[in-house]
C-alpha cells in the first residue's frame, strides 16, 4: 500500500469506555475543539442509514441497534445505546454541527458470520438454552476493558488491578480513576494508557483476540477509505474503544478487498428497537460500565448543568424517597448525614464519592445498618424502569410497525413498559359504547396477545382467573422487555405482519402434526387467537388425521377440546359452523372405537375413564349435533359385555343408571348376574368400583343393591375375600365420609342394627384384635393379583 | 508484637500495640481531624494492617475492611458509632481499637448492664464532700462520656441495649447537644471537637431493651458480621490465639493449623446448619458458637495441656473444650452434638479419627 504524507499522520483517536458519562462528556469537548470534519465512529458500518433516527429528538433512549440474519438459524445481536454513550453523544454532536458521522467497524453480516462459527466451532461451551441466541456479542459492548466469556483469567486481571488499587471491586476502581478524570485530555490520556496496558496483557491467538485484530483492520480499511475520500487524517476524530486507540495508526496494514471477502458472512439486517435501563445493567459484562444506567444518567446530567457537586446529596436523596414512597419513614437528618458520610468515605481516597460509597452510606444512615431495608430503593435509583421509545415508523421491520401499530389501536401503550401490570380482559361484547371497534376491544386485546404468546414473544403471560370456567374473562400479566422486541423482530421471518406470523407457524405446525390431539390444540390455539383462516386449516388437518385415528382417548381429547372451542364461539366472534360437522365425525369415531379400545388392562381403563367422560359430556352438551343414540348403545354393549374391562363397564352402566335407561329392576339383575358367587373377585369387584364412581346417591337410595353386595361379600372364601377387599377398598376409597355413613346406614338397615350404633362401631378405635387382624390384612402380598 | 514485660492481666490496646501507634503518629502525612492523634486513613491501617516504613502493622479486624471505612468516616463527620452484631463478633475489639488508634486511650468506657444509672452516664457527687463544701467541681464525679466530652476524645459504650431505656435516652441530648448541663453548678460543659461515642449492641438482645427511634437516629450503624469464609476465620483464631498464649503466659506450644482448621470448621458448621460444602444439614445449638468462642476455646485447650499435659494441645484437650462450648445447658444441644458427630465427623476420614473419638468419649459420659 502505498503511503502518501497526509496518510502517514495519525488522526485524532479518542478512546472510550462504552457508556461512560465522562468519555461522553470529554469527547464533546474534544469535538468542540477539534472541530473535525467526519467522525467516525466504533459501530457495524452499515448501520450508517439509521443513523438519523437515532439522533431524532423523537428517540427517546435507551435504545439499541438490533442486527438480524435474515434466515434460519436466527442469529442476533444488540448495540445499545445511552444518551450518556459516548458514541451517542458523538452523533448528536455531528448532527449539530453539521458533520459527517459515520460507523467504521465491520459490517453486521460479519460479526452475525463470526458468532455462527464460534457456535458451531464450541458447540458445547457456547451454545446457550436456544438457537436464537439473543446476548449480543461481547464486541460490541464491552471495548474499554475486553470480555471473554471463556477466559476467567481476564476476569482476575480486572480484579487484581482492583485490589492492587485497595479498591473493593472493579467498577468502583474505573469510576475513582476514570469517571472522576475532568481535566482537559486528562480522560483521553489515561485510557489510552488503560487501553496500552490491556494490549499487553491480552491473548491474540484465541478465537476472540483473533477476531478483534480482524476488526482493527477492517477499521484501518476505513480510515483509509475516508482519506480517499478527501479527508485529512487532522480533520478526523475516531471514537472508538479504548483498547483500539492504538491499533488504528498508518503503521498497520489496513485490510484489503481479497482480505475482507474471505470473511465468514451471514445475510443480516439491521432495526432500530427501544432498550430498557434494566436490560442495559443486566447485560453489563465484565467492565462494561453500565450495572448502574440510572446513576450513570444521574451523573451525565449533572455534568450538563453543572451540579456534580451535588450528585451525592440527589442520589441519597431520592433513595431516601423512594424509601418514604414504600412506607420506611427516614428523615432529610439522615439524608444529610448520609451524604456526609459518603464525603468522607471518598476522602479517605482523596476522590468524591462513587457509587460504591454513595451504597454504603445509604446501607448505613437509610438502612440503619441493615443493606435489606434499602435495598429495592437503591435498585430503583441505580438502575431504573426505564423504557426507550422510537417515533413511529422507525423501526425497520414491518412486523414491528405492525406490533406498534396494534398496541396503539388496542391502546396497551400504557402497557409498554419496564414495570410488570395485570390487565384484566372482559371479552364479552360491551354494549355501552359506540363503535364495534370499542366494543370488542378487550377481545382484540387478547387476540393480540394470544397471538404473540403463539409467536413466543415475552410480553404478556396468560394468569389463571378466579373464576373457574369463565370463557369470557382473561387476567394478563405484562411486562415489555428489549427481549420482546427482538423476539419479534425474530419472528420477522415467519411473516410480515403478526397475524401472518402466526399464520404461517400454525401452518407449520400443522404441516409437522400427526396427532389428532396436537391439531386440536393447534384449533384451540388458533381460536384464541382469533385467527379463522387457521381455524380452518387445522379442522381439515384434524380431519384428515381422525379417519386414521381409532385411539378411543385421542379422540376422546380432541373432541372435548373442539366442544370447547365451539362453545367458545360466541364469546370470540367467530363463525362455529364450519366446525361442527368435524365434531359429529370426531364424536362418531371416538364412540365407534369405544367398544374395541374398552378390552384392556387396568391402567388404561383408569386414563379410559376421563376418555369417557368427556365424550358423554360433549353427548349431553350437543346431542342435537351429534349422534347420541349410537354413543347410548355403545355404552349399552360396554355395560353388558363380558370380556371387556369390568371397571369401564360398571362405569358405562353407572352412566346409563344416570341417564335412566335402567330400570331398577335391571341394575339389580345385573349387580346380582356381576356378583354372583363364583365369579372372580377382580371381575366382581371391579365392575362394581366402576359403577361407584359416579352417582353416588343414585346408588345409595337403592337399597337392595347393597344388598346384593352384602349377600356376594358373604359367599366369599376367606381367600377370595382378601382379593375382592383391594378393588371394595378402592372403589370407597374416595367415598366422603357421609357417604360412608350412609352405607353403613343401609348395611345396618339390611343387618337390622340400629343405624346409630353402626356408624358409632365404625367410627370407634379399633381394638387390639381388629388391629391384628387388619395388620395380617397388610401383610398381604397385594402384587399377586 | 505486643510486649511481654507487664503484670497485667490484660493490658488496653494502646499499650499493647504502643510501638505501631507511635510509628503510624511519626510517619503521619495526611491532615489529622481535630482531637485525633493520626490521620483518619492511618487509623485504618492500624486496623486492617498494613506497612509503616519498615514496621508491619499486625492487621486487628480481619476481613470487611469496607466496614472499617465505614466506622472510621463515621467518627470523622462527628456522628456516633454503633457497632451491631451477634455475641462474638468483635464488636468491642473492633471499638477499642478504634479509641485507642484516635485518642491513644481506649479506657473511657461505660458498660451498660442492667443496673447501669443515668449517673454512670452523665455525672455524680463525691456524697461526703457535697455534704461538706456543697456544691462544687472537686465534689463532682465526672462518668467517662464526661471525661471524653470535655477533653474532646471517643467513649465507648459497651452493650447499650441492655441499660434500661430510660438511660439509654440520657445520651439523646448529650448526642445532638454535644453539651452537658450541671444545674447545680449551674454551667454547662460544651463538647470538645473530637468528642464522640462508640457504641455496641448485641443482636441477640434485640427487644430486651430495643433503642428508641431517637436514640437510633443519632447514630450511624454498622452490622458486623461474623468471618465471611473459613480462611478469615481461621486467620482471625490463629492470630488471636497466638497474642492471648503470650499473654496469658500459657505455657503450651500454640495449637497446629490443622487443629485450628478442625475448631473453626466444627464451629461454621454448626452456626451455618450445614457443612461447609453444603451437602449436609446439621441442626443447631443454642449457643452463637462465635469466633470469640473458638479463640477461648483453643486458648483453654492451651492451658490444660500446658499445665496437667505435656504442653502440646492434643485431641483430648480440644474434646473437652468442644463438649463445653456446644453444650450449654439444653439437653437438645446434647443431640445436636451427638448427631453432629456421628453424622459429620465420623465420616470425615483418618485425619480426624483421632478428634472424633475423643469427642465420642467425653459426649458418652
Amino acid at each position: 500500500m502505498s503511503k502518501t504524507p497526509a496518510m502517514s499522520a495519525t488522526p485524532h483517536i479518542f478512546g472510550v469506555r462504552h457508556l461512560s458519562p465522562t468519555a461522553a462528556w470529554h469527547l464533546r469537548q474534544f469535538l468542540d475543539r477539534i472541530q473535525p470534519k467526519l467522525v467516525l465512529i466504533e459501530g457495524s458500518e452499515n448501520a450508517n442509514h439509521l443513523i438519523p433516527h437515532i439522533v431524532s429528538a423523537k428517540s427517546k433512549l435507551p435504545i439499541a441497534i438490533l442486527a438480524y440474519t435474515t434466515d434460519p438459524p436466527v442469529r442476533t445481536f444488540v448495540y445499545p445505546l445511552a444518551t450518556y454513550s459516548p458514541e451517542y453523544q458523538a452523533l448528536v454532536w455531528c448532527e449539530e454541527n453539521k458533520v459527517k458521522a459515520r460507523f467504521m467497524d465491520l459490517p453486521s453480516s460479519v460479526f452475525l458470520g463470526f458468532m455462527d462459527r464460534n457456535r458451531t466451532a464450541f458447540p458445547k461451551k457456547e451454545e446457550p438454552k436456544s438457537e436464537t441466541q439473543k446476548e449480543p456479542p461481547g464486541e460490541k459492548e464491552e471495548e474499554g476493558a475486553e470480555e471473554n466469556e471463556a477466559k476467567p483469567r481476564t476476569f482476575s486481571i480486572y480484579e487484581r488491578v482492583a485490589q492492587l488499587a485497595g479498591e473493593p471491586d472493579y467498577e468502583t476502581y474505573w469510576e475513582r480513576h476514570f469517571e472522576q478524570l475532568r481535566g482537559e485530555n486528562s480522560y483521553r490520556n489515561a485510557t489510552r494508557n488503560f487501553g496500552e496496558e490491556l494490549r499487553g496483557m491480552e491473548d491474540f491467538s484465541t478465537r476472540h483476540g483473533a477476531e478483534t485484530l480482524v476488526r482493527e483492520a477492517y477499521m484501518r480499511r476505513k480510515l483509509q477509505q475516508a482519506y480517499a475520500d478527501g479527508f485529512k487524517p487532522e480533520q478526523i476524530v475516531v471514537v472508538t474503544g479504548a483498547f483500539h486507540a492504538l491499533a488504528l495508526g498508518p503503521e498497520l496494514a489496513a485490510m484489503n478487498d481479497e482480505e475482507f471477502a474471505r470473511l465468514p458472512q451471514r445475510e443480516s439486517k439491521l432495526t432500530l428497537m427501544p432498550y430498557s435501563f434494566f436490560k442495559l445493567s443486566s447485560q453489563s459484562g465484565y467492565g462494561a460500565g453500565n450495572h448502574a444506567p440510572a446513576y450513570f444518567e444521574m451523573v451525565w446530567n449533572a455534568y450538563n448543568d453543572n451540579t456534580t457537586t451535588l450528585l451525592p446529596a440527589r442520589f441519597l436523596t431520592s433513595v431516601a424517597q423512594e424509601l418514604r414512597s414504600g412506607g420506611t419513614f427516614r428523615s432529610t437528618a439522615e439524608v444529610i448525614d448520609s451524604v456526609r458520610l459518603a464525603g468522607t468515605m471518598a476522602d479517605l481516597r482523596n476522590s468524591l464519592p462513587t457509587l460504591r460509597e454513595l451504597q454504603d452510606a445509604a446501607v448505613t444512615l437509610l438502612g440503619q445498618g441493615d443493606p435489606v431495608v434499602v435495598r429495592e430503593s437503591l435498585l430503583r435509583v441505580e438502575i431504573g424502569t426505564r423504557v426507550g421509545a422510537l417515533a413511529k415508523g422507525v423501526s425497520q421491520t414491518s412486523i414491528q410497525d405492525d406490533f406498534y401499530r396494534e398496541l396503539s389501536r388496542l391502546k396497551l401503550e400504557p402497557f409498554k413498559s419496564g414495570v410488570k401490570r395485570d390487565l384484566d380482559l372482559d371479552l364479552r361484547e360491551n354494549r355501552r359504547v359506540k363503535s364495534a371497534e370499542a366494543a370488542f376491544l378487550d377481545l382484540h386485546r387478547s387476540s393480540f396477545l394470544h397471538r404473540l404468546s403463539a409467536l413466543e414473544v415475552p410480553f404478556g403471560k396468560k394468569l389463571n382467573v378466579r373464576q373457574e370456567g369463565t370463557t369470557w374473562a382473561e387476567r394478563w400479566a405484562l411486562q415489555w422487555t428489549p427481549e420482546a422486541e427482538i423476539a419479534i423482530v425474530e419472528a420477522v421471518l415467519l411473516g410480515e405482519t403478526i397475524e401472518l406470523a402466526v399464520a404461517y407457524k400454525f401452518k407449520q405446525q400443522l404441516e409437522k402434526c400427526t396427532s389428532i390431539t396436537e391439531a386440536s390444540t393447534i384449533i384451540r390455539q388458533a381460536c384464541e387467537c382469533g385467527m379463522s383462516a387457521s381455524i380452518e386449516l387445522a379442522r381439515q388437518t384434524l380431519q384428515r388425521l381422525a379417519n386414521d385415528s381409532s385411539d378411543f382417548n385421542a379422540l376422546a381429547a380432541a373432541t372435548y377440546e373442539l366442544g370447547l372451542v365451539i362453545r367458545y364461539g360466541d364469546v370470540r366472534q367467530f363463525e362455529a359452523e364450519p366446525l361442527k360437522p368435524l365434531l359429529e365425525q370426531l364424536f362418531l369415531e371416538g364412540a365407534l372405537s369405544l367398544v374395541a379400545n374398552a378390552n384392556c388392562d387396568l391402567a388404561a381403563a383408569r386414563s379410559m375413564v376421563a376418555g369417557i367422560n368427556e365424550l358423554n359430556k360433549i353427548a349431553l352438551d350437543y346431542s342435537a349435533l351429534i349422534d347420541e343414540p349410537l354413543w347410548i348403545s355403545e355404552l349399552q354393549k360396554l355395560a353388558r359385555a363380558d370380556h371387556l374391562s369390568p371397571i369401564l363397564s360398571g362405569y358405562a352402566c353407572a352412566l346409563l343408571v344416570e341417564r335412566n335407561l335402567i330400570s331398577n329392576e335391571e341394575l339389580a339383575r345385573e349387580v346380582s348376574r356381576r356378583l354372583s358367587p363364583g365369579i372372580p373377585a377382580d371381575l366382581g369387584a371391579g365392575w362394581f368400583e366402576g359403577l361407584a364412581q359416579r352417582n353416588r346417591y343414585a346408588l345409595l337410595t337403592r337399597l337392595s343393591l347393597w344388598e346384593q353386595l352384602d349377600q356376594y361379600v358373604k359367599g366369599l372364601s376367606e381367600e377370595e375375600f382378601r382379593r375382592a377387599l383391594v378393588f371394595l377398598r378402592r372403589a370407597f376409597g374416595d367415598f366422603s365420609p357421609q357417604e360412608k355413613r350412609n352405607i353403613t346406614e343401609n348395611l345396618g338397615e339390611i343387618w337390622g342394627v340400629n343405624a346409630e350404633h353402626a356408624s358409632e362401631v365404625l367410627n370407634a378405635e379399633l381394638t387390639e384384635k381388629e388391629k391384628k387382624k387388619l395388620d395380617e390384612l397388610s401383610d398381604f402380598n397385594f402384587e399377586e393379583l | 508484637m505486643p510486649k511481654e514485660t507487664s503484670q497485667e492481666l490484660r493490658q488496653p490496646a494502646e499499650i499493647l500495640y504502643a510501638e505501631e501507634l507511635d510509628a503510624l503518629i511519626k510517619a503521619e502525612q495526611h491532615p489529622v481531624p481535630a482531637g485525633w492523634r493520626m490521620s483518619p486513613r492511618s487509623v485504618l491501617v492500624y486496623i486492617c494492617g498494613g506497612k509503616c516504613g519498615k514496621l508491619n502493622i499486625t492487621p486487628k479486624y480481619i476481613g470487611h475492611q469496607r466496614l472499617v471505612e465505614i466506622a472510621i468516616s463515621t467518627l470523622v463527620t462527628d456522628r456516633a458509632l454503633l457497632l451491631i452484631g451477634e455475641p462474638g463478633t468483635a464488636k468491642s475489639w473492633l471499638s477499642e481499637h478504634l479509641a485507642a488508634a484516635i485518642n491513644g486511650d481506649s479506657t473511657k468506657v461505660v458498660q451498660g448492664t442492667a443496673g447501669t444509672t443515668e449517673e454512670q452516664i452523665r455525672y455524680t457527687w463525691n456524697y461526703a464532700m457535697l455534704i461538706a463544701r456543697g456544691p462544687s467541681n472537686e465534689s463532682l464525679i465526672k462518668s467517662s462520656i464526661f471525661r471524653a466530652m470535655e477533653s474532646g476524645s471517643i467513649a465507648r459504650f459497651e452493650e447499650i441495649t441492655r441499660c434500661a431505656s430510660e438511660v439509654q435516652d440520657a445520651l439523646i441530648s448529650l448526642l445532638s447537644e454535644k453539651r452537658l448541663s450541671v444545674p447545680e453548678l449551674v454551667t454547662e460543659v460544651p463538647a470538645q471537637r473530637g468528642f464522640s461515642v462508640v457504641a455496641t449492641a448485641n443482636t441477640r438482645d434485640r427487644g430486651v431493651n430495643d433503642m428508641s427511634a431517637a436514640l437510633k437516629r443519632r447514630f450511624n450503624i454498622v452490622v458486623l458480621p461474623a468471618p465471611a469464609d473459613l480462611e478469615t476465620e481461621v486467620s482471625i483464631v490463629t492470630k488471636r490465639v497466638g497474642e492471648l498464649a503470650i499473654n496469658l503466659q500459657l505455657r503450651a506450644e500454640i495449637p497446629d493449623e490443622e487443629a485450628i482448621i478442625k475448631i473453626v470448621t466444627i464451629f461454621r458448621e454448626l452456626r451455618a446448619g450445614q457443612t461447609l460444602d453444603g451437602k449436609n444439614k446439621v441442626k443447631t445449638p443454642s449457643g452463637v458458637l462465635s469466633t470469640a468462642e473458638a479463640i477461648s476455646l483453643l486458648a483453654n485447650s492451651m492451658a490444660l495441656s500446658g499445665n496437667f499435659g505435656d504442653g502440646k494441645v492434643n485431641d483430648n484437650d480440644l474434646a473437652s473444650g468442644l463438649q463445653g462450648a456446644v453444650v450449654k445447658d439444653d439437653d437438645k444441644d446434647v443431640v445436636v452434638w451427638k448427631d453432629y458427630l456421628a453424622n459429620v465427623m465420623k465420616k470425615r476420614g483418618a485425619s480426624w479419627r483421632g478428634l472424633y473419638s475423643a469427642c465420642q468419649e467425653h459426649a458418652g459420659e
